[in-house]
């Protein structure tokens, strides 16, 4: 989990949204499909992905998918 | 890279979504997803959950389908995914219906809720330890939590009431899971006894509302925490207002499903066993009928404690029988003969010991009983057996065992396949009403014609109204029964009763025996008065009855009362369902003329001039002349 293109290949295995770097930096409410209840579902893939784990706060306050890659990265 | 072992698009779930074709291939689901792991028929389920069930339904207008209003007092949303996939699993499809956070006591409380105007089939009321402890003051006392624990019970009894009262919906709620970071608040043992022994008792009240309100199930959760489950995730729980974890919520689910799949009317009725590996250890043909591993010893101890589970079931209407590739002589022997047998030849309606492929002999046994294989459950520990069923009857539930014989029963009991929610004294008679089944066929092969036989078979046949008793009954056999179901109606027995009170309505129960014994309660008419009209609202016979002339007696008795008590006419209603074509002509067969379709339903009529008399075989023991 380096990059955001695997960030956004997971988000795309994991609960089946098609989105690509084009919808990196949107809101996440405009993200075709989006819903909150996706995030609590992204951080157990992304513990489980990366072996490490991922403050939740943040990934909760986090406005668009670029900046839970970079709260994911930052951890 | 060869790209051999990169499965195409079309053969895996997420190949379907991302090609756009999951609705159109939805019958393939159940398949994809039977092996799963837990975590992967989640994801799965984030998938399933985006599709359209309008679209599902467009390609396969048959599909069927729940509404599922979920609520409840913390965040629920994460049990929307391993919900939709675990109706996905057994074929059905979900509608959702996900309420605001924490509204479940309006929810259920108002009548004129957004819950209600959804009119839901199931409503799943999720409750978790916050609902007390997010009232109890701080510092908290034992005394305080008993007073609130009194007064949610009372609170959730009493929306089980306005729920009982406003819908048919079944009413899912659940225990309140005890974790330790509130039990170790309390630093005195006597103190935390006495909260464990508060928290047990409210949960026992939460799980006799069941008694008091039919359509209320209680689901236990200590059994599915017994597992290992954690039932809370701290993080989520604060920072996302989970009241109870990802991992419990998606078990819970899972039991969601085979809820839905009994009121669907879809139980399975049939379990169907291998022998060498599965019920006993060794290999018959080598080791002989005394040989076999079962009773003694550490492994053979382990393949008693899966026979007596396995009876068990039986002993609750599961018909079990055996399907194994054996020379016939030395199965019989084994199960008469070794002392240390639990199941015996009289456990099982059939044992099947040939050489033959054991899907010819599942779907055989399919026939003989009458039944659809889709009602049938295999267990195996053959990996090779197992492909073969799957891939030969792909309707039949194949649970994998494997040469670890200490896990047969968890594998068997995973999954709720037999659930149901109450069972009666028919279910437990059924085994032995199935066995005298199979014995009537061997008897009508001893025959030259047909009418020789059921002159015979000295069929009786009781036609009178339901009584208070019988509704169980009567609402199970509209659940359970596909094939003789003119309407494809499902009843609850709050629905039954009403239609029994009336006024205008009847259920008339079908009761039948014969010379092997007594069948109990195998049918039912729905009939409504309306205008000087007499309309068969739905008619259900037991498989277990067909070709008897009980239709044609029982119409028959319909059609001369209504005669005599002044209607002018008969009207018949045939809906067509997924299995029911069957009984398509019925109406016309028995003298009615086709007067249309409404709803996609068709109507039949009967004028009353020339009504048939019942078929001479057939005795009625009573009939509805008794009934004015």
């Amino acid at each position: 989990m380096t990059t955001i293109d695997d960030f956004l290949l997971l988000v795309r295995d994991e609960i089946g949204l098609t989105v690509g770097p084009e919808h990196a930096e949107l809101p996440l409410d405009q993200v075709p499909g989006w819903d909150s209840m996706h995030l609590l579902s992204l951080l157990s893939a992304l513990e489980r992905t990366t072996g490490r784990p991922v403050s939740l706060p943040d990934v909760l306050e986090a406005r668009n998918l670029h900046q839970i890659h970079e709260v994911v990265t930052r951890a | 890279m060869t790209g051999g072992a990169v499965p195409a698009d079309d053969v895996t779930l997420a190949g379907l979504h991302r090609s756009g074709r999951l609705a159109a291939s939805y019958p393939r689901v159940p398949g994809l997803l039977a092996d799963l792991p837990d975590d992967e028929l989640t994801r799965a389920g984030h998938l399933l959950a985006r599709l359209d069930p309008d679209e599902v339904l467009r390609h396969h207008p048959s599909t069927p389908v729940l509404t599922v209003a979920v609520t409840g007092h913390s965040t629920l949303g994460p049990l929307v995914p391993p919900l939709t996939a675990e109706l996905a699993r057994h074929g059905m499809l979900a509608r959702p219906r996900l309420s605001d956070f924490d509204g479940y006591v309006f929810d259920l409380g108002d009548p004129g809720s957004a819950l209600y105007a959804a009119g839901p089939d199931l409503v799943l009321c999720v409750l978790d330890p916050d609902i007390v402890f997010d009232e109890v003051p701080v510092p908290w006392t034992v005394a305080d939590v008993e007073r609130t624990l009194d007064a949610k019970v009372a609170l959730v009894r009493g929306l089980a009431a306005a729920c009982h009262r406003r819908t048919d919906a079944t009413l899912v709620l659940n225990t309140l899971p005890l974790p330790r970071r509130f039990t170790a608040q309390l630093v005195d043992h006597r103190s935390r006894a006495r909260l464990g022994a508060a928290w047990r008792a409210a949960n026992a009240r939460l799980l006799t509302l069941g008694e008091e309100f039919p359509s209320v199930v209680t689901l236990d959760l200590d059994p599915l925490l017994a597992e290992g489950i954690a039932a809370e995730d701290p993080r989520l729980g604060r920072y996302a207002g989970m009241g109870l974890s990802p991992a419990l919520l998606a078990r819970y689910a899972r039991e969601i499903g085979h809820l839905a799949r009994h009121l669907t009317g879809r139980g399975k009725k049939a379990l169907v066993c291998d022998l060498d590996g599965t019920l006993w250890g060794g290999v018959l043909g080598d080791d002989g009928p005394d040989g076999v591993e079962v009773g003694e010893g550490p492994r053979g101890a382990a393949f008693t404690a899966f026979q007596k589970v396995v009876r068990q079931l039986g002993s609750q209407g599961v018909l079990l029988a055996v399907v194994s590739k054996n020379d016939p002589g030395p199965v019989d022997e084994a199960l008469r003969e070794h002392p240390r047998m639990t199941l015996r030849p009289a456990d099982l309606v059939r044992v099947a010991a040939s050489w033959r492929p054991k899907p010819d002999g599942i779907a055989e046994l399919a026939r003989d009983l009458n039944l659809g294989a889709d009602s049938f459950v295999f267990v195996d520990d053959s990996a090779y057996e197992c492909g073969l069923v799957r891939h030969a009857l792909p309707e039949v539930t194949v649970v994998r065992l494997d040469e670890e014989p200490a896990l047969h029963v968890d594998r068997l009991l995973r999954d709720g396949w037999f659930d149901t929610r109450e069972l009666n004294a028919e279910d437990r008679a059924r085994p032995a009403r199935y066995r005298e089944e199979l014995g009537r066929q061997s008897f009508l092969d001893s025959f030259d014609s047909i009418a020789d036989y059921l002159s015979e078979l000295g069929v009786w046949v009781r036609l009178a109204p339901v009584t208070e008793a019988e509704i169980p009954r009567a609402a199970q056999l509209t659940l359970r029964t596909n094939q003789f179901h003119t309407a494809v109606r499902r009843l609850q027995p709050a629905q039954v009763s009403a239609l029994a009170a009336g006024p205008g309505t009847r259920v008339l129960g079908i009761s039948s025996g014969d010379r092997f014994g007594d069948n109990g309660m195998v049918g039912l008419i729905v009939t409504r008065a309306e205008g000087g009209v007499l309309r068969i609202d739905n008619f259900v016979l037991s498989c277990r009855v067909f070709s008897r002339g009980i239709e044609t007696a029982c119409l028959a008795a319909v059609l001369a009362d209504a005669r005599a008590t002044g209607a002018g006419a008969v009207e018949a209603v045939y809906r067509p369902g997924p299995r029911n074509a069957g009984v398509r002509d019925l109406y016309p067969d028995h003298g009615f003329v086709p007067a249309g379709e409404e709803d996609g339903a068709l109507l039949f009529r009967h004028d009353l001039a020339d009504v048939a008399a019942p078929p001479p075989h057939i005795r009625f023991v009573e009939s509805l002349e008794e009934t004015h």
